[in-house]
């Protein structure tokens, strides 16, 4: 029979040899495919239960799986040539399902799209035009692996190659089908080399990153939920993850479906700044454990694969866990590795040693006389919350004891008389946690949210707002294991919405906003802030901002670890800063504040100054005496 | 190594700290309490010896039942026993009262090495430790930021005026008072806390022990100290005065 032109060719018969040559090879292929990919199924679920796991919101998880995985829209948005390419790659595998059904289907006799049949020809041009989209996609992502090789996607994976090989074969067969007789040698001849491209496919998929194809959905839609969520210690053997025995089903999940894409590693601020660090090999780490140890080991997780230096040089910026595709959560087992170290006494530093003392002690991460914050109080006049005031003005560590955040407060400070919105501080506060938190000690944790948490329910505190968006995030999720927190804000969301009533600031300076992670990233809070910049200069933008801004360094208890190697984190984002000509840095967090103190002076005289976006909203009150910091 | 390691528990360092109505004592009521920094140097040392050469770590603390919190603490940081001797009248106590109750404690356990912090961050006398070497007829050196072990007992180093050292060799048994900054302290992990429950912590009652609480030196009044503002200036050049306030700061204000 003669085909039409231009439809796919499809063998009308094939003999009962081919039948069962085909069976035999598909059986062999399963069988490969199950044998490498039991084991690692096996190791998933042989891991510890994930006790704080919970299904519900059920919603939320479907629309993050629509928009991650089906729609591609964080792969896309987040690199968007190669997440182009990646997401042909992906849709014709989806629309490749139904063709391949059939081909397989046909041999038997028992196809059930016909290529001359209008469903048939128009599902077959439909697949034809993913074919054509993903070989173009395999093939740029091809170069990009190869020939361009950015420093993320190494070390060099051979089989990568053969996977893409294999991809664009798929297609080419697929395609070159239009072009041939169905039951001339070339049609049966690319019907077979298409059918045993997917017989070698199967095979190849458990022990390469393209086991994401079978996992990273998983991943996704089981994702922890939250951002950073770090998972409360259970019973008194937990002490975070010690051992493989202390690695979780979705900690595990998330090992074996890295995709080794390297987008964690691109953003890292320790990693770009010729630190150990890599966020990539912490995760693949924990897969190479899995791999020799298994998932009940006693053998700690901080040795062969994964170094404790490296795991202590993590700035907790989040951009490794915002960026991933598939659905990894980095900083739980990041901060997870941290506590196993810290709750057991395994890590031993100086300064870590010394800021935990510190915090067992006294009140403050600084290190200073609680009676310096009382002076402080009293000397500007700060009144003390009764219950009574709509704010409890929570100062933190920095806006309590360190100079410059003493400033960043008192300029709040004028800004809510301005407006007659009532405040009050607490008599006794302590520091909120996070440093502890995120170096991973819970029993100086534990202690700080405790207390911090009877001191606010006995002031009656009915709404907190702070000028630190560690301590915000701190006291709204990380309080939650121990007590229930009252409401709080970071102060750029109040500004925000009393930035009309400010009166104007004339000069109109231009004002690069640098976002700090824990405000963007852990807080989602991004227009705000700029729109207390805006009502006080001119906006302008750092090359990265918003989701993908670059860390300060001073996160994840970093600040009070002493000098890192490699260039320091801040001057690196300071130099970005200055790059946009801007004549100010607004800056939301006493902590970025102290880093780009050093930071933008070292970038020469014509650096930006640096202000808080508290400062920026009190540029254009009237003068008041009472400004001086003590 | 068998080793006792005395504590104090001492109102935290950021305390308010308002005078009783007595004129004689502080005001407790609201006060929040700490291990005696010196006498945490000195479970550290203790921690570290028995880290090296074997042994067992037992503290004793004499105070009121608050003191627990603090001795839980030490058996957290590692110590592996410890000895609370009860008693309500710590404050009434002269140095040779409480070394008498820690004596009557401690001589029973025949220790080989008797470590404690060189003065107490409260009242600061500096004396109990050596009063207790006496009563436990111990030789004793004060002082100490290192200990090392020997053959035939232990070696020690002292420190003097003016950035001076001096060394020691001396035998066991001996009690010695230990100054703050010898070790890097460790801080408490959850891990310690938890062990530390099921550590054994003895009360002995002070009416049981047989300890004389006859003062020879009575506390007539306490005050808080006048504050006062003194500025130095520094002169030479730069450097010069730079070398002098890194001096000032080490040795005289001890921040560095």
């Amino acid at each position: 029979m003669m085909s039409q032109p231009w439809t796919l060719a499809e063998p009308s018969h094939f003999s009962s040899a081919e039948q069962i040559l085909f069976a035999v090879l598909a059986i062999l292929s399963l069988a490969l495919f199950w044998r490498r990919f039991s084991p690692i199924l096996r190791r998933i679920l042989a891991s510890k239960k994930d006790a704080d796991f919970h299904l519900a919101p059920v919603g939320k998880r479907i629309r993050d799986f629509v928009w991650e995985v089906a729609l591609q829209g964080k792969v896309i948005r987040q690199r968007p040539l190669p997440g182009l390419a990646h997401a042909f790659v992906f849709w014709a595998f989806c629309a490749f399902a139904v063709v391949t059904l059939n081909h397989c289907a046909a041999l038997y006799g028992a196809g059930f799209l016909d290529p001359h049949s209008p469903v048939g020809i128009a599902y077959f041009y439909f697949a034809a035009i993913f074919a054509l989209a993903c070989a173009a996609g395999i093939f740029g992502l091809f170069i990009r692996r190869f020939v361009i090789r950015p420093k993320w996607l190494e070390p060099f994976s051979p089989e990568s190659g053969v996977i893409a090989g294999l991809i664009f074969l798929l297609m080419v067969t697929y395609l070159a089908a239009f072009f041939v007789q169905p039951d001339g040698v070339a049609g049966r001849a690319l019907w077979w080399v298409h059918a045993l491209t997917l017989l070698a496919f199967l095979p190849i998929i458990p022990h390469t990153k393209h086991l994401h194809l079978v996992l990273s959905p998983f991943t996704v839609f089981l994702s922890r939920g939250g951002f950073s969520k770090i998972p409360p210690l259970q019973g008194d053997e937990d002490f975070g993850l010690v051992a493989g025995k202390d690695l979780t089903q979705l900690a595990s999940l998330q090992a074996y479906s890295c995709v080794e894409c390297g987008r964690c590693t691109e953003h890292c601020p320790a990693n770009n700044t010729g630190k150990l660090l890599n966020p990539k090999q912490v995760i693949l780490g924990v897969r190479a454990y899995l791999n020799e140890y298994g998932p009940q080991s006693e053998e700690a997780l901080l040795g062969k694969h994964n170094s404790q230096k490296a795991i202590f040089e993590c700035t907790t910026c989040g951009a490794c866990e915002f960026q991933c595709p598939v659905g990894i959560e980095h900083l739980p087992i990041v901060i997870g590795m941290r506590r196993g170290a810290v709750n057991t006494g395994e890590w031993e530093d100086e300064h870590g040693a010394k800021l935990f003392l510190a915090l067992e002690r006294g009140s403050n991460a600084l290190g200073i006389s609680a009676t310096e914050r009382d002076k402080f109080i009293a000397k500007n006049a700060l009144p003390f919350y009764d219950g009574t005031q709509e704010y409890l003005l929570w100062l933190g560590c920095m806006g309590a004891y360190d100079p410059k955040g003493r400033e960043i407060v008192l300029s709040l400070v004028r800004v809510m008389r301005y407006l007659n919105v009532s405040f009050g501080v607490l008599r006794k506060e302590k520091c909120s946690g996070d440093p502890v938190r995120r170096l991973g000690n819970d029993l100086v944790f534990q202690q700080l949210a405790e207390a911090n948490l009877e001191a606010l329910a006995q002031a009656n505190t009915r709404k907190i707002i702070s000028i630190c968006p560690h301590c915000v995030r701190t006291i709204q999720e990380d309080w939650k294991e121990f007590g229930t927190p009252p409401p709080v804000e970071h102060h750029s969301e109040f500004l925000a919405r009393y930035a009309s009533q400010l009166p104007s600031v004339p000069n109109q300076e231009k004002i690069v906003y640098h976002d700090p992670c824990y405000l963007g990233r852990y807080r989602d809070v991004y227009d705000e802030p700029r729109a207390v910049v805006a009502h006080a200069g001119q906006l302008v933008e750092a090359e990265r901002h918003r989701e993908r801004s670059f860390c300060c360094g001073a996160g994840g208890g970093l600040v009070f670890l002493g000098e890192e190697t490699g260039e320091r984190v801040s001057h690196a984002r300071a130099r970005e800063l200055t790059a946009t000509g801007a004549d100010v840095v607004g800056a939301a967090c006493p902590f970025c504040n102290t880093m780009f103190q050093d930071a933008l002076a070292a970038q020469g005289p014509n650096a930006p100054r640096l202000l808080d976006i508290a400062q920026l909203a009190a540029r254009g009150l009237p003068e008041t005496e009472a400004g001086s910091v003590k | 190594m068998k080793i006792i390691v005395a504590i104090k528990q001492v109102p935290e360092r950021d305390a308010p700290i308002r005078i009783a109505a007595s004129g004689k004592w502080i005001e407790e009521a609201d006060l929040q309490f700490a291990m005696n920094e010196p006498d945490a140097y000195a479970l550290e040392e203790a921690l570290q010896l028995k880290e090296k050469h074997g042994g067992e770590v037992i503290v004793v603390s004499a105070g009121p039942e608050r003191v627990a919190t603090t001795i839980r603490e030490a058996l957290a940081k590692g110590a592996d026993r410890a000895l609370h001797v009860v008693c309500d009248d710590l404050a009434d106590r002269d140095a040779l009262g409480v070394a008498n109750l820690l004596a009557a404690a401690i001589r029973p356990e025949n220790p080989d090495l008797v470590l404690t912090g060189l003065q107490s961050e409260d009242v600061g006398l500096g004396q109990t430790g050596v009063i207790l070497a006496e009563l436990l007829g111990l030789p004793h050196s004060t002082l100490i930021l290192q200990v090392e072990k020997t053959d035939g007992g232990i070696k020690v180093k002292r420190e003097l005026e003016a950035g001076w050292f001096q060394t020691i060799e001396m035998p066991t048994p001996a009690v010695l008072t230990i100054q703050s900054g010898g070790n890097k302290l460790r801080y408490a992990t959850l891990m310690g806390i938890k062990k530390a429950r099921s550590k054994e912590l003895r009360t002995l009652n002070a009416a049981d022990l047989a300890a004389s609480a006859r003062a020879v030196v009575t506390l007539e009044q306490i005050s808080l100290p006048k504050k006062q503002k003194s500025t130095q200036i520094l002169p030479g050049t730069g450097k010069e005065a730079a070398t002098a306030l890194v001096e000032k700061l080490k040795f005289e204000v001890r921040v560095l």
